[in-house]
């Protein structure tokens, strides 16, 4: 028990170390960056615009002592002016570090510091997992695997300039799950049968999609609304479709097949069907969970956007077809691989296991 | 869409049978309340009040819909409501340290020709999200432990604490596992774009741990996970003092 404490405590003080580190890293970084020491406010100003929404407008002046450059020590004073709202600006506080932008021999304002809150939460969740009985091992094994993996996708992205997008997602969709399930289930027969059920599941739910929204000549959905207006949309579109369903079909297919291979081990003699259709049982019952799950995150991205423009005096209806029709079809395609992988998982997996002796 | 819409729905019915129907129900109040929700904000409601009240109807519709045993419904609902109010609580301070509200300057494009000054708080909207984006997984965490403990613990006549919490943890192993796929899988459907455009923009480590939108969104991914976590000590408490009850 004491060693456990023990262990918790060094990783709670090498976290609190890392934080520490980078609330002085200053001298890391190529931008001045400075520590806000006082904020005045200059001036306030009351605005309505067009669309009779009221927001105030200040203007503040910040005073802060260079952190690093040459300029270390020196005091700073700049102005700021920001929104009572903040969507684009910021409003600075004191005691909070500031990057700026030199152009022309003039400083302004850039941008937040917020390393060091990024390492604390970071650090706060893995002190977290060693306060509890989890076994941390595989699941760091997979997350760091994973990312490796997705930063592989991303230097190659950028090497090709986008050009192979969709060839890469696959590749790097193939991985991801298969590092998953290899770490989670070992190398065993269940990770493969789990993971030719995801493979299936999740071509056979995006080829149907593709076709019926080819079919449909893409009515009501726009893709040129994808994230950023990254280009070619369609690439963007399907990749972000594939990520985002990957890890809940996993969820769902290892949890089907891990049930019915425990049935097999209670009731030796069961037949194929039999296991189908319990499967099928099992699958019903994840469905809706799993929906949700993708159904709240799709909307919790698109929060921000919805809300500007429905300030900005557009209709309901203008507002979801603008913001949230990608996302809708985005899920829809998600909901169908879902529903998909029920018969799918089910079938393969009761084929596997019923002919398999135990 | 519609075409989309209509294989989605012949699809359910095909393999969830009548289930299909309750199913469909409860995504269509859960819809009708965030688009509520949406509405409230932007009519000048407080943003963290509204987003609490609907995420407790939310939560109801997502728990009580979807789970037939009684007790297992209970626990799990009281489990998430407690959840909630933990993200709540540690979202609010990580928020205002971060100032990572809002949109960023990758966003720009988009917001041209529109009027910034929406009299909506961002900073708090900020919170909403990192809220709205854990209902699904805290639900779906929560039912799945409560459930399978439950039946663990069912079958066994006597039971101590730390039994509960050990078997507690052997429930929550995988579905942590599985959750945090989900939670990463999802992280890589939303940052690969950014990450290709924060290149074209600036390719320098320091911009991009710096950056609002990066940040926003590891350390939404993070609160979700923190809750997944949490949900496993917090459900074992409560199946077994539910045990507890039942025994005297």
């Amino acid at each position: 028990m004491n060693k456990k404490y023990l262990k918790i405590l060094i990783v709670a003080i090498v976290a609190l170390m890392a934080t520490i580190f980078t609330h002085f890293d200053a001298f890391l970084y190529s931008e001045p960056v400075i520590k806000v020491e006082s904020v005045s406010t200059l001036s306030k100003q009351k605005n309505t615009d067009e669309y009779k929404n009221t927001d105030t407008q200040v203007t503040q002046r910040i005073n802060g002592r260079f952190l690093n450059t040459s300029k270390r020590g020196k005091k700073i004073s700049l102005k700021n002016t920001y929104y009572q709202s903040q969507l684009t600006d910021q409003k600075y506080r004191s005691g909070q570090q500031v990057i700026l932008t030199k152009s022309s021999g003039h400083y302004s304002v850039n941008d937040i510091k917020r390393d060091t809150v990024l390492v604390f939460s970071i650090g706060l969740v893995i002190v977290l997992l060693f306060c509890m009985g989890f076994s941390r091992g595989k699941l760091f094994t997979s997350i760091l695997l994973n990312l490796v993996v997705y930063y592989g996708f991303m230097k190659l992205l950028i090497n090709t300039h986008n050009s192979a997008l969709l060839l890469l997602t696959v590749i790097t969709a193939l991985l991801i799950s298969a590092i998953a399930l290899i770490v989670i289930l070992g190398p065993t027969m269940d990770a493969v049968m789990a993971y030719s059920s995801t493979v299936i599941a999740t071509t056979t739910s995006i080829l149907l999609s593709i076709f019926l929204m080819k079919l449909s000549g893409y009515s009501g959905i726009h893709l040129e609304l994808t994230d950023f207006g990254l280009q070619p949309y369609f690439s963007v579109f399907i990749s972000q479709v594939i990520f985002s369903v990957l890890g809940v079909i996993l969820d769902e297919t290892m949890d089907i097949s891990s049930s019915l291979i425990e049935m097999k081990k209670e009731i030796k003699d069961v037949n194929e069907k039999t296991l189908f259709k319990s499967g099928i049982n099992i699958g019903r019952e994840l469905i809706g969970p799993l929906i949700n799950i993708l159904l709240f995150i799709v909307i919790a991205e698109h929060l921000n956007v919805v809300l500007l423009y429905m300030s900005n005096g557009n209709s309901i209806g203008y507002t979801f077809e603008m913001t949230l029709s990608l996302g809708f079809a985005q899920l829809l395609i998600s909901a169908i691989g879902i529903v998909l992988t029920v018969p799918i998982t089910s079938f393969i997996a009761s084929k596997m296991i019923a002919r398999r002796p135990m | 869409m519609l075409y989309l819409f209509g294989a989605f729905v012949i699809l359910l019915l095909l393999v969830a049978g009548g289930r299909g129907f309750s199913l469909l129900f409860g995504l269509a109040i859960n819809v009708i309340s965030i688009i509520g929700l949406l509405i409230l904000i932007a009519d000048g409601f407080n943003v963290l009040i509204t987003t609490a009240i609907v995420s407790v109807i939310i939560l109801v519709v997502a728990i009580f819909m979807n789970v037939e045993n009684p007790n297992t419904a209970n626990i799990a609902f009281k489990t998430s409501l407690l959840i909630t109010a933990v993200i709540v609580l540690i979202t609010i301070p990580l928020e205002y340290w971060a100032s990572a509200h809002g949109m960023g300057v990758e966003d720009q494009e988009e917001l041209e020709g529109f009027s910034l000054a929406a009299g909506v708080s961002f900073p708090q909207l900020a919170v909403a999200i990192i809220i709205v984006n854990s209902l699904g997984v805290i639900s779906e965490t929560s039912v799945a432990i409560t459930s399978g403990l439950n039946e663990i613990v069912e079958n066994k006549p006597s039971l101590t604490p730390a039994e509960t919490f050990a078997d507690g943890f052997s429930v929550g192993n995988r579905i942590l596992s599985t959750q945090t796929n989900t939670l990463l899988f999802n992280f890589f459907a939303t940052t690969f774009p950014l990450f290709f455009l924060i290149h074209s923009l600036h390719d320098n480590f320091f911009d991009i741990v710096n950056d609002k939108l990066v940040v926003a969104e590891v350390i939404t991914m993070l609160i979700c996970a923190i809750g997944v976590i949490m949900t496993v000590p917090i459900t074992s408490y409560l199946v077994y003092r539910g045990v507890k009850k039942n025994q005297k």
